[in-house]
C-alpha cells in the first residue's frame, strides 16, 4: 500500500501578521498540518507572481498567502497590492490548466490563531484532494 | 489613404524634427525616422511593427525633439499605456493616426480597429473607421473547457515554442532593459520548449493592464501559437476586476500599483 | 493661546496657510501665504477704534456683517477684531465685506481714527519660505451642518441652535452677555437638548463624536441654573466615560433635569405661534412622547475640515474610513503618521475633548523633541534599492510605495529615499524589471528557501 500523497504548500506569511498569527497558534498547541513551509516576508506586498510561479516549479502542490487585514497592513497599504495580484495569477493558472485553488489568498491577523489553523488545514485538505502538482506541470527543473 | 497620410506626414515635416514610420526600400521594409525632404514614396503602412517602442527610444535620446507617429488605433493605444508608464512624452508628440481596413479589423479580431485620438494634445486621424469585430470565438469557448482540457491544449502549444522571444520583441508594450524571461531564477535557460507554464505566465503577468490587443505577437509567433487567447482572457478580468481596460483612457494610473482608494477592485474574482 | 503668542522660541503666523510641503524628515522646505489683514500688525495696538468707526457698524451699535465667532448670532462690522481674546490682538478688515475693496466706495473712517497709522488698503498677499526638521498637523475639526438632515427643523426656527451657537449665548462675551434667550428675547421655559445630531446615525456619520454628551450635561445644567426652565436631555446612550464625568451625570439628574432615552424622529415647529414641538419615543417607559419646548439646542456632530483632502494631500497624510487622518497604528503610535516627521495632534486625528487633546497634543510634542534629541532616524535595515542600470523608469514601483519614499531622479531612474523606505517590499514585487532589491529579503534568498524548504521530507 503506498502512502497517501501528502501536499507541500508554500505559505508566505508576512512578518507583522500572519507569520505572527503562526506562532500563536503553535504556542497556542492549535494543530496545524506539518504541510506547511512558511516563508517569512515583511508585507504581504513582497510576493510577485514571478516567486508563485517558481514556488510551483519548484514542487509545491500548493502555495498559500496570508497577510494583514485590508486597513491593517503593518505598511498601510501595501496587502493592497497583493489583493489585487493574486486573483489575477489564479486565474491565469486557470486558464492555462493549473487548478487555481493551488493558490490562495487571505488575510489572518497576528491574534487569529484558530484562523491561522483553520485556513491551514482547510487548504491542505483541497490540496489532497487536487493531487500532486506534478501531475500539472514538470516540477523540479533546474532545482 | 496611403496618399493622404504621405502628404500629411511632408505637411507636418516642416513643423517637426522627424516621423516615425516604416520605410520599403528595395532592401525590405523596417522602421525609419522620416525628416523633411526625404522620399515620402518609401513611406508605407505594412507590415505591422511595434513603432512605439521605436518613438520612446528616439524620445529618450533626443530630449528636446519634436516627433511625430504614423499610427494605428493599436498603436495609439500602446502609446496611452507607455505614457502612463513615462516611456513616451506626450507633449513631444504629434499623432498621425490611421484607420485599419475591414479585412485588417477581421484577421485581428479587433474590436476598435481606428486610432482614438481625442485625448491627445495634438493629433490628426486619416480614414473611415470600420466598425469593430467580434472577439476570437476560441476565447469563449475556452471559458467551458475542463482543467485538464485546457491543460492539454496549451501543453500542446507551447510545446511548439521555440524561445524566439518575437513575441516579446514585438510587443508594443514590452520596454524593459533587463527581461524576466531572460532571469535565470525565473525561467530556467537552456531548455526547450521552454518549461511550461513559468516562461509564457510571466510575460502574460506582465502583460496585464498593459496589453491593447494589437496582436502582433501572435502574428509573429513562427510557431503559430494562439497567445492572444490567453491575453484576451486576462484583459477581461482586468476590466471585470478593476474596472481597467488598457489604452482605453489617457488619465487613468496603471491601477496594480495603487491602493484600493485610488483603483478600486470592482468585484472579486473566483 | 496667549502664552503661545508671548513664548521666545515660537513664531506665530497668524492669518496664513501652508501652501506647499516638500523634502523629508529633518529636512522640510515649507512655504506659507501670509493673507493680507490690509493693517500693518507691527503698528495696530488692537485698540478697536477702526472697528467702531467702521460705517458697517451702523451706528448706535447696530453692527452688520455676521460675526464667524459668534456663530452667526451676533455680528461685527468689516474692521473688526475677532473676540477679546484673540492672539495676536490685532484687526483686520475683512475683505468680503469692506466697503472699499468690494467696491471702492468709502469714505474709510477706519483710517481717519487709526492713531498709529497701521491702516493699508494696498497690502498684498506675502509668502515665506523656511526649513523645519518635522511637523505637526493639529487642523482639528468643523462643525457638521445639520441643514442636511431637515427631521430636526434646523433653519425653519431661529430657536432651534446647535450646541456651538448654544456657547455663544451663554458666553459673558457673547451677543446676549449670557443671558439665555430665545430670538424674541425672553427666557425659555421649556427647553430640549438633542444628543448624537449627525452621530451614530448612517445617514450622516456613523461614529461617535465623543465629548458631545459632556457639554450637553454642561449645557443643561447651566440652562437650569439660569433660567429655572424645565430641561429635556434626549439621548441614545450617555457617554460619560472620563474622570469626575459619571458623577456630573448624577447630579444633573439631581437638579431635575429630564433624561428622555431615545432619538427624535422630528421637530417641529408651529407656524402661527413659533412653538417648537419635539416628537421622540422614550424607549425606557415604551411611550412616545411629543415635547413642546421653546428652544431646542441640538448637539451636532463634529467631522474633518471641508479642505481636509487639501491638507492630507500637503501633508502627505492618509485617512481612516471615518475621514479623520490617519494615525501610525491605532492603538500603539496615535500621534505618528506614515510619513516620518509628520505628527498629528488633536481631532485632526479623531473626535477627542479638552483633556485628552492636550494629552495627545503633549505626546505629539515629545515625539517631535525625541526626534531632534536623537538627531538621527533610524531607518529599517531591510529597505529597497534600485539598480539604475536595469530601471527603465516606468514608475510603478513609485505608485507601489505606501510612503512616497521612490522618486524619479535626473537621470529618470527610480531613487529610494532610505530616509522614507519602511523596508515593506512592495516596490519589489511590482517592478518587471527586476531593477529594484528589498535588502535582506532578496528573490534570492527566498528562492533559495522555497527550494530548500522544498526538499525537506514530509
Amino acid at each position: 500500500m503506498s502512502e497517501p500523497f501528502e501536499p507541500k504548500v508554500i505559505a508566505f506569511l508576512c512578518n507583522w501578521c500572519s507569520y505572527a498569527g503562526a506562532d500563536n497558534a503553535g504556542i497556542s498547541r492549535i494543530p496545524s498540518p506539518a504541510n506547511i513551509l512558511p516563508i517569512r516576508v515583511m508585507c504581504s506586498g513582497r510576493v510577485s507572481p514571478e516567486m508563485i510561479l517558481r514556488a510551483f516549479r519548484s514542487g509545491a502542490d500548493g502555495v498559500l498567502v496570508l497577510g494583514c487585514h485590508i486597513g491593517d497592513c503593518h505598511y498601510i497599504d501595501g496587502n493592497h497590492r497583493t489583493v489585487k495580484r493574486i486573483p489575477l495569477l489564479r486565474n491565469l493558472l486557470g486558464y492555462v490548466g493549473i487548478n487555481p485553488n493551488r493558490l490562495y489568498l487571505d488575510w489572518v491577523s497576528s491574534a487569529e490563531a484558530p484562523k491561522f489553523a483553520k485556513v491551514t488545514n482547510e487548504f491542505v485538505n483541497t490540496l489532497r484532494e487536487l493531487g500532486p502538482i506534478s501531475e500539472e506541470i514538470k516540477i523540479g527543473v533546474g532545482v | 489613404m496611403i496618399e493622404e497620410i504621405r502628404t500629411q506626414v511632408a505637411k507636418q515635416l516642416q513643423k517637426l524634427d522627424g516621423i516615425v514610420g516604416l520605410r520599403q526600400t528595395n532592401q525590405g521594409t523596417g522602421p525609419f525616422l522620416f525628416r523633411d525632404g526625404d522620399d515620402l514614396n518609401q513611406l508605407v503602412l505594412e507590415p505591422r511593427y511595434p513603432l512605439p517602442v521605436v518613438l520612446s527610444k528616439l524620445q529618450k535620446q533626443f530630449r528636446d525633439a519634436n516627433f511625430g507617429i504614423v499610427a494605428r488605433g493599436c498603436d495609439v493605444r500602446a502609446l496611452v499605456e507607455m505614457t502612463k508608464r513615462l516611456q513616451i512624452d506626450s507633449d513631444r508628440l504629434y499623432l498621425i493616426g490611421f484607420t485599419c481596413s475591414a479585412e485588417q479589423a477581421k484577421m485581428c479580431y479587433c474590436a476598435d480597429p481606428f486610432p482614438a485620438i481625442e485625448q491627445w494634445p495634438k493629433a490628426e486621424m486619416i480614414g473611415e473607421s470600420v466598425t469593430g469585430v467580434q472577439p476570437n470565438p476560441l476565447v469563449e469557448k475556452f471559458k467551458t473547457m475542463s482543467w485538464e482540457d485546457r491543460r492539454t491544449f496549451w501543453h500542446q502549444q507551447f510545446q511548439k515554442c521555440i524561445k524566439c522571444y518575437g513575441c516579446r520583441d514585438i510587443c508594443p508594450v514590452c520596454f524593459c532593459e533587463a527581461c524576466s524571461l531572460e532571469d535565470p531564477q525565473w525561467v530556467e535557460p537552456g531548455l526547450l520548449a521552454p518549461e511550461f507554464p513559468t516562461f509564457h505566465l510571466i510575460k502574460a503577468i506582465h502583460m496585464t493592464t498593459r496589453c491593447v490587443s494589437c496582436r502582433q505577437c501572435e502574428l509573429a509567433c513562427p510557431s503559430e501559437i494562439p497567445l492572444t487567447v490567453l491575453y484576451d482572457l486576462i484583459r477581461e478580468d482586468v476590466s471585470n476586476l478593476i474596472g481597467y481596460i488598457p489604452g482605453a483612457d489617457l488619465e487613468a494610473a496603471p491601477p496594480l500599483s495603487l491602493t484600493l482608494s485610488d483603483a478600486p477592485m470592482k468585484s472579486d474574482l473566483v | 493661546m496667549m502664552d503661545v503668542g508671548r513664548h521666545p522660541n515660537i513664531e506665530l503666523l497668524d492669518y496664513s496657510e501652508v501652501v506647499k510641503v516638500q523634502g523629508y524628515v529633518g529636512n522640510f522646505d515649507v512655504q506659507v501665504r501670509r493673507k493680507p489683514r490690509y493693517i500693518h500688525t507691527d503698528l495696530c495696538t488692537g485698540c478697536g477704534l477702526c472697528a467702531e468707526a467702521c460705517v458697517l457698524h451702523g451706528g448706535k451699535g447696530k453692527l452688520l456683517v455676521p460675526s464667524e465667532f459668534d456663530e452667526g448670532m451676533g455680528k461685527r462690522a468689516a474692521a473688526y477684531i475677532p473676540f477679546a481674546q484673540a492672539v495676536p490682538l490685532k484687526a483686520t478688515i475683512d475683505p468680503n465685506s469692506c466697503l472699499w475693496l468690494v467696491k471702492g466706495k468709502c469714505s474709510k473712517k477706519c483710517e481717519e481714527v487709526c492713531g498709529t497709522g497701521a491702516i493699508d488698503f494696498e497690502m498684498e498677499e506675502t509668502y515665506v519660505d523656511f526649513k523645519v526638521g518635522s511637523i505637526i498637523v493639529a487642523t482639528g475639526f468643523q462643525m457638521w451642518d445639520p441643514l442636511k438632515l431637515p427631521d430636526y427643523g434646523y433653519g425653519k426656527s431661529p430657536n432651534i441652535i446647535t450646541g456651538l451657537e448654544f456657547e455663544r449665548l451663554s458666553n459673558a462675551g457673547g451677543p446676549t452677555e449670557g443671558e439665555i434667550l430665545t430670538a424674541e428675547g425672553i427666557k425659555p421655559e421649556k427647553v430640549a437638548i438633542i444628543h448624537c445630531v449627525g452621530s451614530r446615525d448612517e445617514r450622516a456619520h456613523s461614529y461617535c463624536s465623543r465629548f458631545c454628551c459632556m457639554y450637553s450635561l454642561k449645557q443643561a445644567h447651566q440652562i437650569k441654573e439660569k433660567t429655572n426652565a424645565e430641561v429635556y436631555s434626549i439621548y441614545m446612550d450617555m457617554r460619560t466615560f472620563g474622570k469626575d464625568y459619571e458623577e456630573f451625570y448624577r447630579r444633573n439628574r439631581e437638579e431635575g433635569i429630564q433624561f428622555i432615552q431615545g432619538r427624535p424622529s422630528q421637530v417641529t415647529v408651529d407656524p402661527e405661534t413659533g412653538k417648537l414641538f419635539v416628537e421622540v419615543e422614550d424607549i425606557l417607559l415604551n411611550q412616545v412622547l411629543e415635547l413642546d419646548v421653546d428652544m431646542v439646542v441640538l448637539a451636532t456632530a463634529i467631522e474633518p475640515p471641508k479642505n481636509a483632502d487639501e491638507i492630507a494631500s500637503k501633508f502627505g497624510l492618509g485617512r481612516t474610513p471615518d475621514g479623520w487622518f490617519a494615525e501610525a497604528h491605532p492603538k500603539l503610535r496615535p500621534v505618528e503618521t506614515a510619513t516620518a516627521g509628520v505628527f498629528l495632534a488633536g481631532c485632526a486625528q479623531g473626535p477627542r475633548d479638552v483633556p485628552d487633546t492636550v494629552a495627545h497634543a503633549g505626546a505629539a510634542a515629545s515625539e517631535v523633541v525625541r526626534l531632534f534629541n536623537q538627531g538621527e532616524v533610524t531607518i529599517s535595515p531591510t529597505i529597497a534599492e534600485v539598480n539604475p542600470e536595469k530601471c527603465v523608469g516606468c514608475g510603478e514601483c513609485i505608485l507601489s510605495c505606501p510612503y512616497t519614499a521612490i522618486k524619479r531622479n535626473a537621470d529618470d531612474k527610480a531613487e529610494v529615499n532610505p530616509a522614507l523606505c519602511q523596508g515593506c517590499g512592495t516596490c519589489v514585487a511590482a517592478c518587471l524589471s527586476g531593477a529594484i532589491t528589498a535588502l535582506h529579503f532578496t528573490d534570492e534568498e527566498i528562492v533559495a528557501q522555497i527550494d530548500g524548504l522544498l526538499q525537506l521530507p514530509t
